[in-house]
């Protein structure tokens, strides 16, 4: 039991990689608020780069780095894209629930 | 990795692209003056030299021959060249007809046509994709310069909604596909597709493998909206602003479709790694058969023109994704008809949607069925053009649409022992079922009296999209052995 705790190998990394993921994913499906949802895909996009990490050193290969740091550019860039997105829908609505986006449904 | 100097004559319409699109968003800055459409003739410019380029590097490329560019980053082979002219020429189309709907509808931005030009090389970038690495940049510039484009109509209530919706899935999709990709680079150790296929095949974690195929069969899904992953499209769709539609619906949907096309006829391909019961291929064949049948019962429903066409694309997205399947089950012909259905759909798609604008003025986006009552006695040639490509939608013969579909089926049916008859045969009872809907606008627009007066959008360039692809469509109907030559090397 003890060895879990003490012995931190790259199973480790990988679980926890893993419930971030699902965190990350109840969260998308679960809050409703765009600003929540938002940051959820963050985690999930973390939960993405820490296995990618964890599997870079696993097989000792420097260019899956390369590209975890790739994501992060990315990542902050849709970020900055999806917040201007939210503060234009916040200027039309004074909410960003998407539950009340109806315009569009048939 | 060492960069070789020539490479970089490999990717001249890359380099294009972007340099334009770069020119332009700046030019924007600089701008003086009301009327930013007149920015349109440095995009067309730009489009069309990066089309040229690559028919130039096309005949470059031996048939068959594979050159891999940037420390295996990129390919340079013909499926990939053919791939960027379409891009580029859908680029340069959607640039023509975007002025007119921006001086009628009031959003006359210059940064939209930087943004369609950045967006038009991310797609370059997925058509010579050849690492992980290359598809995940592709697929998220040109996603990010499309969520933009989307939401430039900041005033209309709809056009927020429609982007807030397409930008929440989209970056919720690139979730599952960076983590898909973690999980299959941990089964394989190298993010190369080339060599990821043996390295699968050998993998001692099969379970990585499964989860990382599923994850990207989710994450594309979304992308090319497949039913159930398909709720956003419909609302992106109608509430975007029709230019941006149009390029969403011809140019997104072929891009992530290239993608495909190296990630799962590639990477995933070969004998092993799509069959039994845990391969990705199981659960492709039936979200193909869905998306095709619930994608056109949806669409006969509508009332809305927007929307019909936006399940009418989801359907043919079913389509390709049976020609995906395909492809990885290892029908040697797949690819050139997947190639040749892109441009069949790309053609019709942006002629459609050219007419949808030409029919809209302001206030009024004349988007219902009924509006388009009495549209050929008013107004022949847009009666007619929207009749062609509906038609070619539907797959009736002399279009190109009736060969795309034919090939692709019958590439499904080479797969080995019959295994996609049965989708085939899914595959063109729907086709039945479509000609139904696509009809319904037929039949309003020739056969029952208008009930407003129409006010077209009138300009060249929409002018001239509406007959040029029409003609283009029904010339890959009726001759389709150069096309077919073009796609087979």
């Amino acid at each position: 039991m003890s060895d879990i705790l003490f012995k931190v190998g790259y199973g480790h990394f990988l679980v926890l990689a893993a419930v971030l993921f699902l965190i990350g994913m109840g969260g998308v499906l679960v809050r409703r608020n765009a600003l929540i949802i938002l940051m959820s895909v963050e985690l999930m996009l973390n939960a993405a780069n820490m296995t990618l990490l964890t599997f870079a050193r696993m097989w000792g290969d420097l260019s899956a780095h390369t590209f975890a740091l790739i994501v992060i550019a990315v990542a902050a860039a849709e970020a900055a894209v999806g917040l201007a997105i939210v503060v234009a829908v916040f200027r039309g609505r004074r909410n960003v629930d998407v539950d009340k986006l109806t315009a569009l449904r048939h | 990795m060492i960069i070789n100097p020539a490479d970089f004559g490999y990717i001249v319409p890359y380099l294009i692209l972007v340099i334009t699109g770069l020119l332009l968003v700046l030019a924007e800055a600089f701008y003086k003056g009301k009327d930013r459409t007149a920015l349109v003739s440095l995009a067309v410019a730009g489009a069309l030299a990066g089309a040229i380029a690559s028919v130039v590097l096309y005949r470059q490329v031996a048939p068959g021959a594979r050159v891999t560019l940037f420390g295996e980053m990129l390919f340079a082979d013909r499926t990939g060249y053919i791939l960027s002219a379409l891009f580029c020429v859908a680029t340069a189309l959607t640039a023509l007809i975007s002025p007119a709907h921006q001086r009628e509808h009031e959003w006359q931005l210059g940064e939209y046509y930087g943004l369609l030009l950045l967006s038009a090389s991310g797609m370059v970038m997925l058509a010579h994709a050849a690492n992980l690495v290359t598809i995940f940049l592709g697929i998220e510039t040109m996603s990010i310069a499309i969520y933009v484009m989307c939401a430039m109509r900041r005033r209309s209530r709809r056009g927020n909604e429609a982007a807030m919706k397409y930008f929440l899935i989209g970056a919720f999709a690139t979730g599952f596909l960076m983590y898909g990709m973690a999980l299959l680079y941990g089964a394989a150790g190298t993010s190369n597709l080339l060599r990821m296929q043996s390295a699968l095949a050998a993998t001692s974690n099969p379970g990585l493998v499964i989860a990382g195929g599923f994850l990207l069969v989710v994450a594309f899904g979304f992308k090319i909206a497949a039913v159930p992953f398909h709720m956003w499209a419909p609302d992106a769709y109608e509430g975007a602003p029709t230019p941006v539609t149009a390029f969403m619906a011809a140019a997104v949907k072929a891009a992530a479709v290239a993608a495909m096309m190296r990630l799962f006829g590639l990477a995933l391909g070969g004998d092993l790694l799509p069959y039994g019961r845990l391969g990705w291929a199981s659960p492709f064949v039936v979200i193909a058969a869905i998306t095709i049948t619930l994608g056109n019962i949806s669409a006969i429903r509508q009332d809305n023109v927007k929307r019909m066409l936006a399940y009418s694309s989801i359907s043919h997205g079913g389509v390709l994704l049976v020609g995906i399947c395909s492809l990885g089950l290892g029908a040697v012909s797949a690819n050139g008809s997947l190639i040749y259905y892109l441009i069949a759909y790309t053609l019709s798609t942006l002629g459609a949607f050219a007419v949808v604008i030409y029919v809209g003025s302001r206030g009024n986006e004349r988007t219902l069925v009924d509006d388009w009552s009495g549209l050929a006695s008013k107004h022949g040639g847009a009666a007619l053009a929207m009749t062609v490509c509906l038609l070619s939608f539907g797959g009736m013969p002399p279009t190109g649409g009736f060969f795309g579909k034919f090939y692709v089926f019958k590439s499904a049916m080479e797969v080995y022992d019959g295994q996609l008859l049965w989708l085939v045969v899914i595959g063109i009872l729907n086709s039945a079922i479509s000609i139904f809907y696509y009809l319904r606008i037929v039949t309003a627009m020739y056969f029952k009296e208008p009930t407003t007066p129409f006010t077209p959008t009138k300009s060249g360039g929409l002018i001239f999209v509406m007959a040029l692809c029409p003609l283009l469509v029904l010339e890959m109907g009726i001759m389709p052995g150069f096309w077919l030559k073009l796609v087979g090397g």
